[in-house]
C-alpha cells in the first residue's frame, strides 16, 4: 500500500471519528460552543481524504464531490422535508411536537371526512373544466397572435400581462369586480360569488383570464416552429386555412399540446391563491344534509386543516395523498400524450 | 501538482461552505445560570429603580400589528428608564402567527415573550410557557389566562368588547333609547320602528351584518355565536361551552338565539349580508346608511377614516326574553413568557412595568386606544367605543368570551357555513338548530 493511500485512509477515518463524536455530543445535549466547527472539520477531512484517495474510480469520486453541494441542497430542502412529512402523517404532530405514532389513523379519518372527499371532487371538476377552458382560449389567442392581424405584438404582450400580476392581488381585484361592479347591472342582482355553481364559474373565468396568456405564448412558439416550406407546399396544393390547421399545424405541434395540457392540469389541480382570494371556500351549500364549503379546493382544504384547525398531522396526511394523486394524474397524462405524439 | 492542490483546496472550500449552514450558534449556557441568581435579587433592585441589565435585549412577538408603533415607542421609553432593550416584532395582517412562532421554535429562535390566542394554542404551547402565578400584576386583573393546572400563564395586555354597535344619532331620531335594548322583545320593537322610518332617517337598512362564510366567518361563527355561549352567565360559568365541548347544544337557548339571529339577518342590508367584506359592512354603517353594526370596539381606529361624527355606543345582542345588561368583554389574546428564555426575569419585569408604570398604561390606553384589564390603572380611554366598553367593565356588566374555548377553527370550517346558509334563507329555524347541533357534534368528535 502506498504512503499516499495510507495517509488518505487515515484522513477519512479521523474525519469520521470527529464527525461521529460531534454528532454524539450534539444529541446528548452538550452545549460545547466549538461543536459546529468540529463537525465542519470532520466532514472536510472526509471529503479531502476521499479526494486524495488513489483509486481507479478517482474520476467518479471527483464528479461526486463536485455534485455534492447541489445534492446536499436538494436533500436538505426537498428530500428530507418530504420524508419528514410522510413520517409526520403517521403521528399526532401538532406543528411543535408529537407524542405518539398513530399508524394509519390520520388516513382513515381523512377519507371519512366529507369535506375532504367533496373537495377532491370539486377540484377534479375544476381541473377538467379549467384545462379545457384555458387550452381552447389560449390556442385561439395564439392563432390570432400568429395571424397577419395588425398589432399582433401588442396582443401578445396584452394577453400575457395578467400572468405577471400575483394571484392574490388578482383575486381581490376580481372579487371586487364580482361583488361591486357586476352587481350594479340591475337591482336585485346578487353577486356571482353567493351561488355555489356560479362561484366556481367565477374562479374559472379569473383562472382562464390569468393563465391563458401564458399558455398562449407556448402555443405561439409552437405555431412559429411549423416549417414554412410545408405550409407553402400545402398552399400550392390548394389547401384552405381550415385544412392547413387541422392537417398540418395541429399534428406538427402535438408536443406543444402535451406541454400545455400538462402545465394547466398540474396548475389547476394545485390552484390555491385565486381560490383563497376570491372565495376562500365560500359560499356554502348543503350536501347530503351537511353544510359544506362549496369552492374549497384541495390545496385550500389542506391549508385550512393545518392552519385554521391546527391539525398539522392531518393536514400533512392530506398533503401526502395530494402528492400521490398529483403524481398519478400527471404521469398518466404524460404517458397518454406521448403515445399520441408518436402515432401522429 | 500545484493544480491538484488548488482543486483540493477548492473542494475543501466548497465542502465547508455547504456545511456552514449546519453550524450551531455558540450559545453559552452558563449565562442562563447566572440569570437565575440575578433574578432573586432583582425585586429589591426594581424598587430602587435600578433594574439590572442582563445585557441581552428581550424580544416580543406581538400579534396585534395595529399597536406596533405604540409598543415600539414604549420600548424606547423603557430603555431610557431602565437600560433594558426591548425588541418588538409585530405579526399580523393575515400572517399565520401561530405558524410563524412554530417556525421560530423549530429554528431555535424563540422570542422571550410570545402571543397566543386561547385554549387551543395553550394546549400546543403549554410545555413552553413560564408560570407567572407569582407576578404582582396577577392580583390586579380578572382577565389573566389560567392554564388547566391552575397556573397563570397568559398576560392580558388589553381588553376588547363587542355586541351590536349603534349610531346613537339615528336611534335618538327614531325615539329608541339604547339603554332599553336588553331583551329580545325590545330589539324586535326597536328594529320594526326603525325599519318603518327608514325614509325619514335616510338609511338603507336597520343593521349592517355580514354572514359570508369565506371571509366573515369570524363575525358570525365566533362573535355572534359567542353570545349564545356566554350571554347572562357569570364570568366563570362554563355551562354552554362545556356542553359544546361535549358536542351538545341547549336546543331551547339555541332556538331563542336562532330567532334573534334571523331577525338580525332580516333587517340587514341583503347584499352586504351574503357577499360583504368587513370593509363593506363597516363602511355601510359608518356612512350612516344603517343604525347598527355587529362589531366591537376594535372599529374605533377606523372611525376617523370614514369621518364619523355621530355618537356611538355598544349594546348587548340580548336574544333572551329576560333582561341582560352586559356585553362580551375579554382579552383577545395573551402574552406568554418562554420558559427556556435566557431573559425570563427581564421579560417579567417588562410586563410588570407595562402594568404599574404610568408610561405603560398611557401607551396601551391613550396611544393604542385599548382598554386596560388592570384595576390599578386609572387612565381613561379616549376613543368613543373603548370608553363605552370601559363603563361596562367598571360596572361589572361583562360576560366572558367563552367562544375562544371552542375547538380551533370551528367557526371557519364549520359554523360560519351554517350561518351563511341561514342568512341565505336556505335553512328554516328548526333546520338551523339541527344542523348547528350536528355540525358541532361532528367537529368535536374529530
Amino acid at each position: 500500500m502506498s504512503k499516499k493511500k495510507v495517509f488518505s485512509i487515515a484522513e477519512i477515518i479521523l474525519g469520521i471519528i470527529i464527525t461521529v463524536v460531534t454528532l454524539y455530543l450534539n444529541f446528548m445535549g452538550s452545549d460545547h460552543s466549538m461543536r459546529g466547527w468540529f463537525l465542519i472539520v470532520g466532514l472536510a477531512l472526509i471529503l479531502l481524504g476521499l479526494y486524495m484517495l488513489p483509486s481507479e474510480r478517482h474520476n467518479q469520486i471527483v464528479n461526486f464531490l463536485f455534485l455534492l453541494p447541489l445534492v446536499l441542497t436538494f436533500l436538505v430542502t426537498v428530500l428530507i422535508p418530504f420524508a419528514l412529512g410522510v413520517f409526520y402523517s403517521f403521528t399526532d404532530w401538532t406543528g411543535v411536537s408529537y407524542t405518539e405514532f398513530i399508524g394509519f389513523d390520520n388516513y382513515i379519518e381523512m377519507f371519512r371526512s366529507q369535506d375532504y372527499v367533496y373537495s377532491f371532487f370539486i377540484t377534479l371538476i375544476f381541473t377538467i373544466l379549467n384545462m379545457i377552458f384555458v387550452n381552447i382560449i389560449a390556442f385561439l389567442l395564439a392563432l390570432l397572435a400568429t395571424s397577419k392581424v395588425k398589432g399582433r405584438n401588442f396582443y401578445r404582450a396584452a394577453f400575457f400581462l395578467p400572468n405577471l400580476i400575483g394571484g392574490i392581488v388578482l383575486g381581490y381585484v376580481w372579487q371586487f369586480i364580482f361583488n361591486k361592479v357586476l352587481t350594479e347591472i340591475g337591482p336585485g342582482y346578487m353577486s356571482m360569488l353567493t351561488d355555489p355553481n356560479l362561484a366556481l364559474l367565477a374562479i374559472l373565468i379569473v383562472s382562464a383570464w390569468q393563465y391563458a396568456g401564458y399558455i398562449m405564448m407556448i402555443y405561439v412558439t409552437g405555431l412559429q416552429s411549423v416549417p414554412r416550406d410545408i405550409l407553402e407546399a400545402s398552399e400550392v396544393d390548394g389547401a384552405n386555412k381550415w385544412t392547413t390547421l387541422m392537417k398540418i399545424k395541429l399534428p406538427m405541434i402535438a408536443n406543444t399540446f402535451t406541454v400545455c395540457i400538462f402545465l394547466t392540469l398540474v396548475n389547476s389541480f394545485k390552484q390555491f391563491d385565486l381560490n383563497l382570494a376570491i372565495t376562500n371556500g365560500a359560499p356554502s351549500r348543503i350536501v347530503g344534509g351537511k353544510p359544506i364549503m362549496s369552492t374549497e379546493f384541495m390545496a385550500l382544504n389542506i391549508y385550512k386543516t393545518a392552519i385554521a384547525k391546527n391539525r398539522y398531522a392531518l393536514g400533512q396526511t392530506k398533503a401526502v395523498v395530494f402528492f400521490i394523486l398529483l403524481a398519478i394524474v400527471s404521469l398518466t397524462q404524460v404517458y397518454i400524450s406521448k403515445k399520441k405524439e408518436v402515432e401522429m | 501538482m500545484k493544480k491538484k492542490l488548488l482543486v483540493a483546496l477548492l473542494i475543501g472550500a466548497v465542502g465547508i461552505t455547504s456545511l456552514t449552514g449546519c453550524k450551531a450558534s455558540p450559545d453559552a449556557s452558563p449565562e442562563g445560570e447566572q440569570q437565575t441568581e440575578q433574578g432573586s435579587g432583582e425585586e429589591t433592585e426594581q424598587e430602587t429603580g435600578e433594574v439590572q441589565n442582563t445585557g441581552d435585549a428581550i424580544r416580543i412577538v406581538n400579534g396585534k400589528i395595529e399597536i406596533d408603533r405604540q409598543l415600539k415607542a414604549f420600548a424606547e421609553s423603557y430603555k431610557e428608564r431602565t437600560g433594558q432593550e426591548v425588541i418588538i416584532e409585530s405579526l399580523g395582517g393575515g400572517v399565520d402567527i401561530g405558524g410563524a412562532i412554530k417556525g421560530y421554535l423549530a429554528a431555535g429562535n424563540m422570542p422571550d415573550i410570545f402571543v397566543f390566542g386561547g385554549e387551543g394554542e395553550y394546549e400546543v404551547w403549554k410545555e413552553h410557557m413560564e408560570d407567572l402565578s407569582d407576578e404582582p400584576w396577577v392580583a390586579e386583573t380578572e382577565f389573566a389566562f389560567v392554564g388547566g393546572d391552575g397556573q397563570v400563564v397568559g398576560f392580558p395586555y388589553a381588553l376588547e368588547g363587542y355586541g351590536i354597535t349603534y349610531n346613537a344619532d339615528i336611534l335618538e331620531a327614531a325615539g329608541v333609547d339604547p339603554a332599553d335594548l336588553t331583551n329580545a322583545a325590545a330589539y324586535k320593537e326597536a328594529f320594526e320602528k326603525i325599519d318603518s322610518m327608514k325614509d325619514e332617517l335616510g338609511i338603507d337598512a336597520v343593521a349592517s351584518v355580514a354572514a359570508e362564510a369565506g371571509e366573515m366567518f369570524w363575525s358570525t361563527g365566533n362573535h355572534i355565536f359567542g353570545y349564545y355561549l356566554s350571554l347572562g352567565l357569570d364570568r366563570n360559568d362554563d355551562t354552554y361551552i362545556d356542553l359544546l365541548r361535549g358536542g351538545e347544544v341547549d336546543e331551547e337557548r339555541l332556538g331563542m338565539f336562532a330567532d334573534f339571529t334571523k331577525m338580525l339577518f332580516e333587517y340587514s342590508d341583503p347584499s352586504v349580508l351574503v357577499s360583504g367584506t368587513y370593509d363593506d359592512q363597516l363602511a355601510l354603517w359608518a356612512q350612516g346608511k344603517t343604525a347598527f353594526v355587529t362589531q366591537g370596539n376594535w372599529i374605533d381606529p377606523s372611525l376617523p377614516d370614514y369621518g364619523v361624527e355621530f355618537a356611538t355606543g355598544i349594546a348587548p345582542l340580548a336574544f333572551l326574553e329576560e333582561d341582560t345588561k352586559g356585553v362580551l368583554v375579554d382579552s383577545p389574546s395573551w402574552w406568554a413568557v418562554y420558559n427556556e428564555s435566557q431573559n425570563i426575569q427581564a421579560a417579567k419585569d417588562f410586563l410588570n412595568d407595562l402594568v404599574f408604570s404610568d408610561e405603560g398604561q398611557e401607551a396601551l390606553i391613550k396611544e393604542a386606544g385599548m382598554i386596560s384589564p388592570f384595576t390599578v390603572s386609572d387612565v381613561e380611554p379616549s376613543t368613543p367605543l373603548a370608553a363605552n366598553i370601559k363603563t361596562y367593565v367598571d360596572s361589572g356588566d361583562t360576560y366572558a368570551w367563552d367562544w375562544v374555548k371552542m375547538p380551533e377553527g370551528i367557526a371557519q370550517n364549520s359554523l360560519g357555513v351554517v350561518f351563511e346558509l341561514y342568512a341565505k334563507d336556505e335553512l328554516t329555524k328548526d333546520e338551523f338548530i339541527e344542523m348547528m347541533g350536528n355540525a358541532l357534534a361532528e367537529y368535536v368528535a374529530n
